[in-house]
């Protein structure tokens, strides 16, 4: 597997690093030869930098994939919006020479180039392409049989598809394939691909934003999931951070907000708290408490071979 | 922003029975938008909640059949609103902290040790600034040779 840098953003680092904490986990036990480079700086936000100038917006994308192009590594991030932010500036500029050529001019004042040939991938379709869910059906010490829970995409793991071209980005699979490795029932339902609508909160909306939070929730309560599960920092703050405060104001959804590296991390063996889980502010216990439940309970096969050993059965 | 493209896109709404805003928030109408910038009034929507309203989701894009999606609309009206100094204030804040730090947010240290995590590697952000020098000099140039 070729070497790849890490692209950690913004988010992650400066207001979740638990997720840091669970992602390097994850990587370090699959051995995946991930690496830690100098000099990134932020992706940058779509949201707000693309639309302010898109210019800046297209020069910082290029000098970030410039830093991983020269090492000549690939690029991964558990962010959503870093990877669909870098790959639609990748895309872009790699459909029109007469603009990469533009911003290799100023790139190369500062000593870069921009050559656009390192792959930039999410880790939910990275796990699910390059390692290989069988990989990850090998590597786990314990799966969730039992448990059922709702897969929120992030709209930018998957769109731009024309950027992206890792999934179907209407009806996507990969998340989906990668809980059903971990054994995992993915539920289905109506608001399964709905825009978390963290993007109100940034734009001064935060009543609206919980609008969106609240539609999702409700549905997830009446349909019994045990867990929401993500892959998105921003989607992760919309879900945990709002439904916190919602909860404060007495209404009170009780759905776990769980990070996909957290959730390959419990079935990697490691404990809740090791994981950082026991930062979020709305309470995983439920979760962990059920899935512990099952654990107690004697393994299907049981049954079978106590039929088939004993004075008779040899 | 292409108009031909765009008047293809106000005859069609294919996007409109996905599009999580014109699904969730009352009074989000992109249809009206549009209308407005292909007659060529579009002033009055640059101070409107409406243009930020769209979350850049993309789905309008995907849907579409000309992979167009009205989001490029709202992204052109953004654009032209904060030429003008209209923001919302989160985004201002946003903004400034970027160009000025090439980040979003500084990493958590404290946190950082506590959860054992190595320490973040060195920043971009003097590069970054150079590099912002240079596109400020070299739209400086394209404009003055316009004027000439």
């Amino acid at each position: 597997m070729k070497e790849f840098a890490v692209f950690w953003g913004c988010t992650i680092q400066t207001r979740f690093p638990f997720i840091e904490k669970s992602t390097r986990m994850v990587l370090d036990s699959f051995a995946l030869p991930h690496r830690d480079i100098d000099g990134f700086t932020c992706c940058p936000e779509k949201s707000l930098v693309n639309n302010i100038d898109h210019a800046a917006f297209v020069v910082t994308a290029a000098r970030n994939v410039a830093l991983v192009d020269e090492l000549d590594y690939d690029l991964v991030s558990p962010c959503t919006g870093c990877v669909s932010n870098l790959a639609t500036v990748k895309c872009e500029l790699n459909a029109n020479p007469v603009e990469k050529d533009e911003v290799n001019s100023m790139l190369k004042e500062v000593g870069r180039e921009f050559t656009g040939k390192a792959k930039l991938h999410h880790l939910v379709p990275f796990f699910h392409d390059t390692v290989g869910l069988q990989t990850v059906k090998q590597k786990i010490k314990r799966d969730f049989s039992g448990m059922q829970v709702a897969l929120h995409y992030g709209c930018h793991m998957i769109r731009p598809s024309h950027a992206l071209k890792n999934d179907n980005p209407l009806e996507p699979v990969k998340f989906d394939n990668l809980m059903a490795a971990l054994g995992a029932k993915s539920l289905q339902f109506n608001t399964k691909l709905m825009c978390c609508g963290q993007g109100l909160d940034r734009i001064d909306e935060h009543e609206n934003a919980l609008h969106f939070a609240r539609i999702k929730l409700k549905e997830l309560k009446a349909i019994g999931a045990d867990a929401l599960v993500l892959c998105c920092p921003s989607c992760f703050l919309q879900f945990d951070n709002n439904q916190f405060l919602m909860e404060k104001e007495g209404e009170k959804f009780g759905i776990p907000v769980i990070y996909f590296t957290e959730l390959m991390g419990l079935a990697l063996g490691f404990e809740p708290e090791e994981l950082g889980m026991n930062n979020h502010r709305v309470d995983c216990s439920p979760f962990i408490e059920k899935w512990e439940a099952l654990k107690a309970r004697p393994p299907k096969e049981n049954g079978v071979q106590a039929t088939l050993r004993g004075p008779s059965g040899l | 922003m292409n108009f031909k493209l765009l008047e293809m896109c106000s005859k069609c709404g294919a996007c409109y029975n996905i599009c999580p805003s014109a699904l969730n928030l009352p009074g989000y109408d992109p249809r009206a938008v549009i209308a407005d910038i292909l007659e060529g009034n579009y002033e009055k929507w640059l101070t409107h909640k409406s243009i930020w309203q769209c979350l850049e989701c993309h789905y309008c894009l995907e849907i579409c059949y000309q992979h167009y999606g009205f989001e490029s609309a709202m992204t052109a009206m953004r654009t032209v609103a904060t030429k003008k100094g209209i923001y919302p204030p989160q985004v201002k804040r946003g903004w400034d902290m970027f160009a000025k730090t090439s980040r979003l947010g500084e990493p958590a240290l404290p946190a950082r040790k506590k959860f054992g995590l190595p320490e973040p590697k060195a920043s971009g952000a003097d590069e970054f600034k150079r590099l912002m020098a240079i596109l400020k000099e070299s739209r400086e140039k394209a404009s003055s040779g316009e004027e000439k």
